[in-house]
């Protein structure tokens, strides 16, 4: 009965509108507005959705443990993981710093003793960097390289790493966090471009065997979060719900972030800008209670850190609204398996299991996506697009094989606004909510 | 022939007629009475010039068309006429197997030294306005105002610190003053028969360079050339001393040439006194030419001629009024190695021609066609002819005579030359610079930090053997930074449209120069190329570059080009390693500091902390830390002790280089062993790289 009003007032305002706004109908037009018919009440999507957050909660544990027990059986079957990967963790600054502390003095010794000195740095080369289908992520094999100061090659390295372990030695000594720009900026001559002290950051990080957040460097804010969560931020309360447009901008520092909680349904994960600002301006998460959240593109460690510590306390569904090109599907595999950068870190930084939602290369057709919205693939996109397709991860899912396979051969990509040619605010009225009702994420 | 003196004559007749006998000038009255004929005859003159064939002298055609022979201008004029009589020279002492002993003397003439030199009184210019390069009023004005602001611009320059620009050269308006200059050449070659002097140089295309071998020249047009270019610019007559080996005279001979009948005109050719047994020719020409513009042409043709020919000595000089413009270059001989006297070789079957076929008929002495084929090519032997005729038909057989061949039978002849497969000519006929003398020319005249040479096996374009000898060079003195590229052709410097140049074209777009560790904007790179055959297909009407279009050629340049990288490639490597060596403590020395102030900040901020918070370390590094607290270690003990670290590992790396490259580090010094005095029976033992000569 409600059905059947809503329609008829839909259909009625659909007609009324192409027929006031546009006297020349087109199809694609048309049909994108016919689709708003086949939404149900949001009543029954919230159905769908609660039951998929509780399937998501329940087998969630299960899942977990089971992953990560195969993780671990995978690793332990391999006697020793560190012995072949290494895999960093969060440590208190306290065992970081006598960490340091014995680099340090070892390499004091040999320099008082007249060797010189040489610290074994972790290779985080590329060919370095292998992906593990058991762990669904990329890890960084165990291969040590040594950097000896009396060496043309490596003498500036050795020196920029003394440099670094000596003041990350001095931040957490004093307990206190700096980002990455500050930590440049305290030896500008010696570092050259801030590359090189971040590459060299990494290398630390590697050597002492702990996350970059346990050397209290962290990079600036990047990602923002919206939605039905609140969290402590250093202790004071964050209503994501209160946070008007922008939303609230991630902690760098994820120790800082306590107490979360929510009842939202799901995460949904935005590669832009843009799209965030639509679904939080029309108030997306009150339709359908949800954590939104962008990290603007390729994805920091603090955004990929606050995913993981959302999906793991509140065990909820994670989808991803991404461009349908190759760069969107790279964004999504940084979320999920790891950037290869980053590898030493991968177990605390990746979220497996999140769902692509859209854009994905069939709805273009689908969603009858007008011509002058799409976009012809430039060479550097189709071979970004077949590179992936030899990728292990994309592999393993059946249906994103299938989606890049109609990307590459229709050789089309859209961005998310290209639904905005149905009118501005579709995404949110009618593509967004029709998906959530038809289940319709790989 | 003489058609203006046939008009005149006419006309005069005519005039004679027609008007009375008005004593009037001569002139005045010709022209009149010549226009009355003509509007009376104009139909008989009309179709008289119509029917009228005129015959051209080859001399006068090149005298029209002087360009042809790189007489463009009377600065490249100049230089044409300098390299034509060294070129001569040259060949000359070569044909005789003396090493050549060259003296150029260019002598800058005055106007007022030239008119006295042909009895010309100076004339004062007394209507000013009259002349081309007169300043009116106006354009002084014009000039002043421009000249002021110039200088006011250079004093703003001058004083904000900035680089002072030349001033622009005042060029006079109009065609300028004509320049004139003595060129002289002396050479100790062959000479000339005293009587053949004058039919040798005051004739065009006559020669003794014709027939099938790798020369210089080519057509018997250069010293002519330059006759024909004095007589146009000058009127002056070309001077001759020769005198052949073993000849108790010296041959004296004043010159020129009638261009119209391309026959020489002898002003004097008499016989003087040859004290010192000289031998050679000496030849002085007085011609037009401009050495402002050409003068480094000039310079670097010799300097170029100097590589490819270490084995003359050139003495160049440069001789005016102003005695800061003067010049005196030596080009020393470095080795007494010459190539050998080209040999003349024989028509390979593909490379010839229908009219080159009745030619050859026509000279030969041989009776019958198979002795024809076997004797006046290369490469047919006895059953190849055989062959051959037995392929041409049954109206050709062995004995046929050759001299009674139809003209359809050497057209089939000419055809089967053209598809039959013949092997190539060989490269024996040619005598190419050599690598020896490639490789001593290029240091002699250089002094380049590392050289290379190549020569190629030879190879072969439309029946003309050729090959390639290749040299590159890096560093030296007066090369500039990039591509410096020498072109030989028959072993002569190519100077002019090097755009288009094969040489050019492959040294700038087929090398990688990057790949063999050369820096092709950064380095002096050094890059000779000398191709010699008999025949260079060049390229446009002066004998000045070869096209880039023909790949046979292009490939053995590339590939001569590539085989003196590589081998290049190794030694600047080593010189890189040794730079390396040499830079090693200054870059380790360099971030001492830094690693001794980072350890010793942290050691201070561990040593700080109170003994019951801190963690228990080893006795060691407790110990170390107990000195860092009563400053017995402090910053200044980790700089020493990693100085001398890195003066150790320093040393160790040095000792391991030295294994390694063996002990050649010592300084090096340049050697030059003179040839011995006197003379001896050598037996030479050659090789690419050097001459083992043995006297027993």
């Amino acid at each position: 009965m409600s059905e059947k009003k809503r329609r008829g007032g839909a259909g009625a305002g659909a007609a009324s509108g192409s027929a006031s706004k546009k006297p020349r109908v087109s199809t694609a037009a048309s049909y994108a507005e016919s689709l708003r018919s086949k939404l149900r009440p949001d009543a029954s999507i919230l159905a769908t959705l609660r039951s998929l957050a509780s399937a998501c909660s329940k087998s969630k544990p299960a899942g977990s443990s089971s992953s990560s027990s195969s993780a671990s059986k995978a690793l332990a079957a391999e006697d020793d993981p560190a012995a072949s990967y290494i895999v960093v963790a969060d440590q208190d600054s306290a065992s970081v710093t006598s960490r340091i502390n014995r680099l340090v003095l070892a390499a004091a010794r040999s320099i008082l003793s007249g060797r010189g000195f040489s610290f074994a740095v972790p290779s985080r080369a590329a060919s370095n960097q292998v992906y593990l289908p058991d762990l669904d992520r990329i890890v960084l094999v165990r291969r040590e390289s040594a950097r000896p100061f009396a060496n043309v090659a490596t003498a500036r390295k050795a020196t920029i790493t003394a440099r670094v372990l000596s003041l990350v030695h001095a931040v957490l000594r004093r307990g206190i966090h700096v980002t990455k720009r500050d930590l440049f900026y305290t030896d500008v001559k010696l570092f050259g471009d801030q590359a090189q002290s971040d590459a060299v950051l990494d290398d630390v990080s590697c050597m002492l065997g702990c996350t970059r957040s346990s050397l209290h460097v962290v990079a600036s804010e990047k990602g923002v979060v919206v939605g039905r969560l609140t969290f402590a931020d250093d202790g004071d309360r964050i209503d994501c719900t209160r946070m008007g447009v922008g939303g609230k901008a991630i902690p760098p520092n994820i120790d800082r972030v306590s107490g979360i909680e929510s009842d939202a349904l799901f995460i949904l994960l935005v590669e832009k800008d843009a799209a965030f600002m639509r679904l939080a301006e029309d108030r997306f998460y009150n339709r359908f209670p949800c954590i939104i959240l962008t990290a603007k593109g390729q994805p920091d460690v603090a955004t990929r850190l606050f995913l993981r510590r959302l999906k793991v306390e509140l065990k909820l569904p994670v989808l991803a609204l991404v461009d349908s090109d190759p760069y969107g599907l790279k964004i999504l595999s940084v979320y999920m398996c790891g950037s290869k950068n980053m590898s030493y870190d991968s177990a605390n930084l990746t979220t497996p299991d999140i769902k692509w939602l859209g854009v994905r290369p069939s709805d273009l057709d689908k969603y009858r996506v007008p011509e002058q919205c799409r976009l012809p693939m430039t060479d550097h996109d189709i071979k970004v697009g077949k590179e992936l397709l030899e990728e292990d991860f994309v592999k393993q899912n059946e249906g994103w094989v299938k989606e890049l396979e109609t990307m590459l051969r229709t050789r089309q990509k859209a961005e998310i606004q290209a639904l905005s040619s149905f009118g501005f605010q579709y995404l949110t009225e009618v593509y967004l909510p029709l998906k959530l009702q038809q289940q319709d994420w790989i | 022939m003489d058609d203006d003196a046939g008009d005149g004559a006419a006309s005069g007749g005519t005039k004679r007629k027609v008007t009375a006998a008005s004593s009037s000038a001569a002139a005045k009255g010709k022209a009149a009475g010549k226009g009355k004929a003509a509007s009376k005859a104009s139909a008989l003159a009309t179709a008289k010039e119509s029917s009228l064939l005129k015959q051209k002298s080859p001399a006068e055609f090149f005298a029209e068309n002087k360009n042809i022979a790189g007489f463009d201008n009377p600065g490249k004029s100049l230089y044409t006429t300098m390299r034509e009589l060294v070129e001569n020279a040259l060949d000359s002492a070569e044909s005789i197997s003396e090493l050549p002993d060259i003296e150029i003397i260019i002598e800058e003439i005055t106007k007022s030294k030239f008119n006295t030199m042909i009895g010309l009184v100076d004339r004062q210019r007394i209507d000013e306005e009259l002349y081309d390069d007169f300043e009116s009023a106006k354009a002084r004005e014009k000039r002043l105002a421009k000249e002021a602001r110039f200088q006011e611009t250079q004093a703003k320059n001058a004083a904000l610190g900035k680089k002072v620009k030349e001033a622009p050269a005042a060029r006079g308006k109009g065609r300028g003053e004509a320049a004139f200059f003595r060129v002289t050449c002396k050479d100790n070659g062959r000479g000339m028969p005293h009587d053949d002097i004058p039919n040798m140089l005051g004739r065009v295309l006559s020669g003794t360079k014709y027939g099938l071998r790798q020369t210089r020249g080519k057509f018997g047009l250069g010293a002519k050339m330059a006759l024909i270019w004095s007589k146009m610019s000058t009127g002056l007559p070309i001077e001759i001393k020769s005198s052949m080996k073993g000849q108790n005279f010296i041959s004296f001979c004043l010159l020129d040439i009638d261009i119209h009948k391309n026959v020489p005109h002898v002003h004097l050719h008499e016989k003087r006194e040859n004290k010192d047994r000289w031998h050679g020719a000496e030849l002085q020409v007085i011609i037009e030419g401009n050495w402002t513009t050409h003068r480094s042409k000039i310079l670097h043709y010799m300097r170029q001629m100097a590589v490819i020919t270490p084995y003359a000595q050139f003495l160049f000089r440069f001789l005016s009024d102003s005695p800061d413009k003067n010049l005196t270059i030596q080009f020393a001989r470095r080795t007494d190695v010459m190539p050998p006297i080209p040999l003349q070789t024989k028509h390979h079957p593909s490379a010839v021609d229908l009219l080159l076929i009745k030619r050859l008929i026509s000279e030969t002495t041989k009776q019958n066609l198979l002795q024809f084929l076997q004797h006046e090519f290369v490469n047919i032997s006895k059953s190849h002819a055989e062959r051959l005729i037995g392929e041409m038909g049954p109206d050709f057989s062995a004995k046929t005579t050759v001299k009674s061949l139809t003209s359809q039978q050497l057209v089939r002849i000419h055809q089967l030359f053209r598809q039959a497969k013949f092997d190539d000519p060989s490269g024996n006929c040619l005598s190419p610079a050599g690598e020896y003398n490639l490789r001593l020319g290029i240091i002699k005249e250089l002094h380049p930090d590392l050289v290379a040479t190549h020569a190629s096996s030879p190879q072969v374009f439309e029946g003309h053997p050729f090959i390639v000898e290749a040299g590159i060079s890096i560093g030296g003195k007066d090369v500039k930074h990039g591509l410096n590229i020498f072109r030989y052709a028959n072993r002569i410097p190519l100077l002019f449209e090097q755009g288009a140049d094969v040489i050019t074209r492959t040294a700038l777009k087929r090398i990688n120069w990057s790949s063999y560790k050369i820096n092709q904007q950064q380095d002096k790179i050094g890059v000779f190329v000398s191709i010699v055959s008999t025949k260079i297909p060049f390229k446009g009407t002066g004998k000045e570059y070869i096209g880039d279009d023909i790949t046979e050629i292009a490939s053995a340049v590339q590939s001569a080009l590539k085989q003196c990288c590589l081998q290049l490639k190794s030694k600047i490597v080593k010189k890189l390693q040794a730079r390396e060596r040499q830079d090693r403590k200054r870059n380790l020395n360099r971030y001492i500091p830094d690693v001794a102030r980072a350890i010793m900040e942290t050691l201070g901020e561990i040593a700080d902390e109170s003994p019951p918070k801190r963690p228990r370390y080893d006795k060691e590094d407790e110990e170390l830390l107990e000195k860092v607290n009563s400053e017995e270690v402090t910053e200044m003990t980790f700089r020493d002790c990693l100085t001398q670290h890195v003066e150790q590992v320093d040393y160790e790396m040095a000792l391991e280089y030295a294994m390694q490259s063996g002990v050649s580090e010592e300084p090096r010094e340049a050697l030059y062993l003179n040839s011995l005095e006197g003379s001896y029976k050598f037996i030479d033992f050659q090789s690419p790289v050097f001459v083992f000569r043995f006297i027993p």
